[in-house]
């Protein structure tokens, strides 16, 4: 523990909100943040006022060609069928943009209602196009047990966890499971239509029952 | 493009106006790609990137306020921290000697007003002019990059915490030169 004096008196937020613009804060810090300025509107005003204090700078930054991603962020937003409703919107209207933003990874688990008595095994991918994080999801219906698997992507960073999360009908993101080893499992009943997803944690998950913080949020996939 | 052109469209993009959408997408991606490639280092992530920074601001186009700042700062704000959130995350990334959560203090906010929305960019630039060359550097390294303590320190060949010390006391500086 360094510096803690520096971030408990006013003057120590004012330094804490400009080293988190400044970006230099390492990770676990500049999640404490993020999550802070969500519920401390005199902090997040620090931030902002920070944010304008050093915007000038951003007129350093070049613009880069890239290709047409537009059509790959709209089929993540709005999914590839029109007529569906819009998976996000639905979220986010019951959420709020923060949570639904916060999760890495998403994946439709869809069971079926006309699988074969026996119990098939249901499996459900969670990535997004071109991520390196991928998960696989196997739920057994005989024992009500999910087995997910990080089937690519590297392990979290020290002092972190992936956590995963199921939201049902109600839209409201449940904490599961921790999901950093590369395989774990839990037993927990899934309806039809459950989605699935990760986040990334600091270490023991969750310290407030919402997900912390995305790097990508993924496609639905509907299996 | 102007800034005001930027801000409307966020206005319409927070009432879902899908179109409104993909204008503001035609205007800023090159602007919002350069500064996820400049941070990453890397086309195909900074690509990634900009999706995810595009799925945000569709996201979180309601909480864009016009009166409180610019679109384009408000955008770039945006694919800055998910940039730097992306290189602090890479497994190879290392604490810069703070590897617990912090506990932050139950505050007394300092509610600050938030500084005028058309601050003066003259008076930044010449704010920075008061600073030493090296930590001026420091600075702008720090968030044009989002280069760590660490690797600042490396740069600057100086010890971890006297580029801690360097950088608190140049935007500390910087915000009374801003406020005078």
């Amino acid at each position: 523990m360094t510096d803690r004096d520096d971030h408990t008196a006013p003057e120590g937020d004012e330094m804490l909100a400009a080293e988190y613009v400044l970006g230099t804060l390492p990770l676990a810090e500049r999640l404490a943040a993020e999550r802070r300025a969500r519920d401390d509107a005199g902090f997040a005003a620090l931030i902002a006022a920070w944010e304008a204090r050093l915007a000038p700078l951003n007129d350093d930054y070049e613009e880069m060609p890239a290709p047409n991603l537009l059509p790959a962020i709209e089929a993540r937003l709005f999914g590839t069928a029109p007529a569906r409703r819009p998976f996000w919107q639905r979220w986010t209207s019951l959420l709020g943009g923060a949570v639904a933003a916060a999760l890495i990874l998403v994946g439709v688990f869809l069971v079926s209602n006309t699988h074969a008595p026996q119990g098939p095994q249901l499996v459900a991918t969670l990535a997004a196009q071109g991520q390196p994080l991928v998960f696989t999801a196997r739920y057994d219906e005989a024992t009500q047990t999910l087995h997910l698997t990080r089937t690519s992507g590297p392990a979290p960073a020290a002092g972190h966890d992936y956590q995963l999360w199921t939201i049902g009908k109600d839209g409201v993101p449940v904490p599961q499971t921790l999901a950093s080893a590369t395989e774990v499992s839990q037993k927990l009943p899934l309806a039809p239509g459950t989605t699935l997803a990760i986040s990334l944690e600091p270490s023991g998950g969750s310290p407030n029952g919402k997900p912390t913080l995305g790097l990508v949020s993924g496609i639905v996939k509907t299996l | 493009m102007s800034e005001d052109a930027i801000s409307d469209l966020l206005v319409r993009v927070a009432a879902q106006d899908r179109a409104a959408f993909a204008v503001l997408y035609s205007a800023t991606a090159a602007k919002l790609m350069g500064v996820s490639f400049r941070i990453l280092g890397n086309r195909a992530e900074a690509e990634e990137a900009v999706q995810e920074v595009f799925t945000r601001v569709w996201l979180r186009a309601g909480r864009f306020d016009a009166s409180k700042g610019r679109g384009m700062t408000w955008l770039i704000s945006i694919a800055r921290n998910h940039a730097i959130d992306r290189i602090r995350a890479r497994p190879d990334a290392q604490f810069d000697g703070d590897d617990a959560l912090m506990t932050v203090a139950d505050p007394t906010p300092t509610a600050e007003a938030t500084l005028s929305a058309k601050g003066d960019a003259r008076r930044i630039a010449d704010c920075f002019d008061t600073l030493e060359p090296d930590r001026a550097a420091a600075v702008k390294g720090a968030y044009l990059n989002g280069l760590s303590y660490q690797d600042l320190a490396a740069r600057f060949s100086v010890p971890l915490n006297t580029m801690r010390t360097w950088l608190r006391r140049s935007l500390l500086s910087l915000k009374d030169c801003l406020e005078s």
